[in-house]
């Protein structure tokens, strides 16, 4: 077993052996492990540098993790981080980010749809400046109205929200230089959106067209039905990425619609000139129009206090692991590697 | 934090029990005529039967009386196998669960009720599950022998886990589990989640799986319990589903509830208005429904405001809620 897992891992130097750490969350990909393996060695051998690729197995049902161990022990450039209990896609990034040593970390699908092949690419970007480069599946091979569409349509909007545009947020193959990612909380399917956030806080992110292939084995582990839960994922985004360190003027933004609908039904009511009997009530709809569009106002403003109370006291401001190291990491200057 | 059904905490710094026997026996005594002297006996005897080495547990839940008398014996004749604790007061079945698993230096750890519910036989075919990889075996009692009335209440109750958590158990009201320790570790036990811990486990990632037991007696009176009862008992249902689906996503939550009222109202809203701009000619505000739909929009919209709360205070709290839990690290 190891250390207690909330435990942060201890502070390492940046002047690691290993150049490049490749995650792979693995859940039952028994029959593709082999060949991603062999494919991720024969890439990164071409490149020349230290590496290592670290297999998560999210507690596999299949014989996923007896083939992780044979690949372990055929090759010294494999670790192995077995969960004791299913934990996510999140959760597995999440513990090979934590777990990673190399001072680029490269994440990508077990299930071979992403190619190795696109690594050496991804490291060239880095290479020249980029903080994230992400994979770009310019040709999907996968279902267009129930895989393609929603996730066009996602990427827009997350483009619109965060001001990044990012063809593909649900690519796996993606590069972060690891200061971005080691110890970084995410949870709850963020990884997806970490160029994003990370772009909110002034890393340099770019995309690279990549190859896409289909499914050799085993199924697709996703389904359509989360629009809704992506709005609000987004809205979350955006509130953590701009405004974690300031969360009342989120909320103050959130309640501008309602201070606009205040001002504009106390104006037209000012500027009226009589009372009309033949009005239809208009007096009154006017009176519940401001006393409801004030109240939001001042609830909005409430909660944003309310936020501003959670984040003092959770000593976000003061802590040096939060996100804003990211930023303080990115500004250029020397502890840029490579 | 600590009082959070799926997530981790940071762990207390004090070390783990080492796992040292094969089986725990974990009983909570509720009240003062429990039978257990027949409860260890039945069940030791089985452990001894299947050749594991093994250990018991009895909490008092602030009861006393013959049942503590019988545990002064026991602790006298076994003094190696079995331990007392007592409670001065009435904490609950969750307080003496986390109480007997903290102390327990089982393998596995099996869980009785404070009389012989089930065949005593039964926990052989719990133990097999465990050894064929099962994290968590939970019983069915199937057939039941105890009254009609009671058995359409649990079967209702099941039935409503069943589609609200879907969770696939049949039985959460019966208390032989066998566990393995790893499920327990950094779990917080509380309140009434002694009767969801199947549930728990089960979103937690862990494998549970269901054994049919033979269902020998039942105490407790059948009827109908008070109203509140009842109440608190879908209460905690509701709290379990919101912490074990929205604990890390709170506007999701929030959000889809948020936006179901502001749909509804902001229609109801729209329709009324619109009839009033051009058809009728009666006051809007005479139109209860209008009000309705306006009151329901801002409602809807401060919900989702609440759930932006949740999120910021998930946010904060992050980087202790680690999502995964390591069995082991192979590396060179």
């Amino acid at each position: 077993m190891s250390a207690p897992p909330s435990e942060p891992p201890p502070v390492e130097s940046l002047d690691t052996p290993i150049d490049v750490s490749v995650v792979v969350p693995v859940f039952d990909e028994e029959p593709n492990l082999p060949i991603l393996h062999g494919e991720i060695s024969e890439a990164m051998e071409r490149t020349g540098l230290a590496w290592e690729v670290i297999y998560v197995d999210d507690r596999s049902q299949d014989g996923s993790r007896a083939v992780m161990l044979e690949l372990w022990r055929g090759d010294p450039h494999v670790r192995v981080v077995a969960f004791r209990n299913r934990s996510g896609q999140t959760a597995a990034m999440a513990a090979g980010f934590d777990n990673s040593r190399g001072r680029v970390v490269i994440t990508m699908d077990g299930d071979l749809q992403n190619d190795p092949a696109d690594i050496p690419k991804l490291l060239e970007r880095l290479n020249a400046g980029a903080d994230i480069v992400a994979g770009w599946r310019a040709q999907r091979h996968d279902g267009f109205l129930l895989r393609k569409l929603p996730s066009r349509i996602a990427n827009r909007l997350i483009g619109l929200v965060t001001g990044t545009t990012i063809h593909d947020t649900g690519c796996s193959l993606k590069a972060f230089r690891r200061q971005l990612v080691k110890n970084l909380p995410i949870y709850a399917e963020q990884h997806r959106f970490l160029p994003a956030m990370s772009a909110g806080s002034g890393a340099r992110v770019e995309e690279i067209v990549v190859n896409h292939r289909p499914r050799r084995f085993g199924r697709s582990k996703y389904g359509l039905g989360r629009a809704m839960r992506v709005l609000f994922d987004l809205m979350t985004i955006k509130m953590i990425s701009s405004f974690s360190q300031r969360p009342l003027q989120y909320f103050v933004a959130m309640a501008l619609p309602f201070a606009a609908g205040t001002v504009v039904v106390l104006g037209y009511a000012a500027s009226r000139e009589s009372y009309y009997p033949r009005d239809r009530g208009l007096e009154q709809i006017l009176l519940l129009a401001f006393m409801l569009s004030f109240m939001a106002c001042a609830y909005f403003f409430l909660l944003g206090l309310l936020a501003e109370l959670v984040v003092k006291a959770s000593d976000l401001h003061g802590s040096e692991g939060g996100r804003r190291i990211v930023t303080a990491n990115l500004g250029g200057g020397d502890d840029r590697d490579e | 934090m600590t009082n959070d059904p799926e997530l981790d905490v940071a762990p207390e710094p004090e070390a783990a029990p080492v796992a040292e026997v094969d089986v725990t026996l974990v009983i909570p005594v509720e009240t003062a005529d429990a039978p257990i002297e027949e409860v260890v006996t039945a069940l030791g005897g089985e452990f001894d039967r299947l050749g594991r080495s093994w250990e018991c547990i009895a909490v008092f839940d602030g009861s006393r009386g013959p049942a503590w008398e019988a545990a002064q014996r026991l602790v006298e004749t076994r003094p190696e196998q079995f331990r007392a604790i007592a409670f001065q007061q009435h904490f609950g079945e969750s307080a003496c669960l986390a109480q007997g698993f903290e102390q327990a230096h089982g393998k596995v750890i099996v869980t009785s009720p404070q009389y012989v519910q089930v065949d005593p036989r039964e926990v052989e075919y719990l133990l097999e599950k465990i050894d064929a990889g099962a994290d968590f075996a939970t019983p069915w009692r199937h057939p039941r022998i105890d009254p009609l009335l009671n058995r359409i209440q649990s079967a209702a109750f099941n039935l409503l886990m069943r589609r609200i958590i879907k969770a696939p158990f049949h039985d959460l009201n019966c208390y032989l589990r066998a566990i393995r320790r790893e499920v327990l570790e950094d779990m917080a036990i509380y309140g009434d989640m002694y009767r969801f811990l199947p549930v728990i486990a089960r979103r937690r990632g862990f494998r549970v799986e269901e054994v049919k037991v033979r269902h020998l007696q039942e105490w407790g009176g059948a009827g109908i319990f008070g109203f509140g009862v009842y109440v608190r008992r879908f209460l905690d249902v509701l709290g379990v589903v919101f912490l074990t689906h929205f604990t890390l996503k709170p506007l999701r939550f929030f959000g889809t509830l948020g936006a179901l009222f502001a749909t509804i109202g902001g229609v109801l809203g729209a329709v009324f208005l619109v009839r009033w701009l051009f058809i009728e000619e009666e006051a809007l505000y005479s139109r209860p429904l209008f009000l309705v739909g306006v009151l329901l929009f801002v409602l809807g919209v401060q919900v989702i405001g609440f759930g932006l709360v949740g999120e910021i205070i998930i946010y904060t709290q992050a980087r202790n809620l680690r999502e995964y839990r390591i069995e082991k690290i192979y590396e060179k």
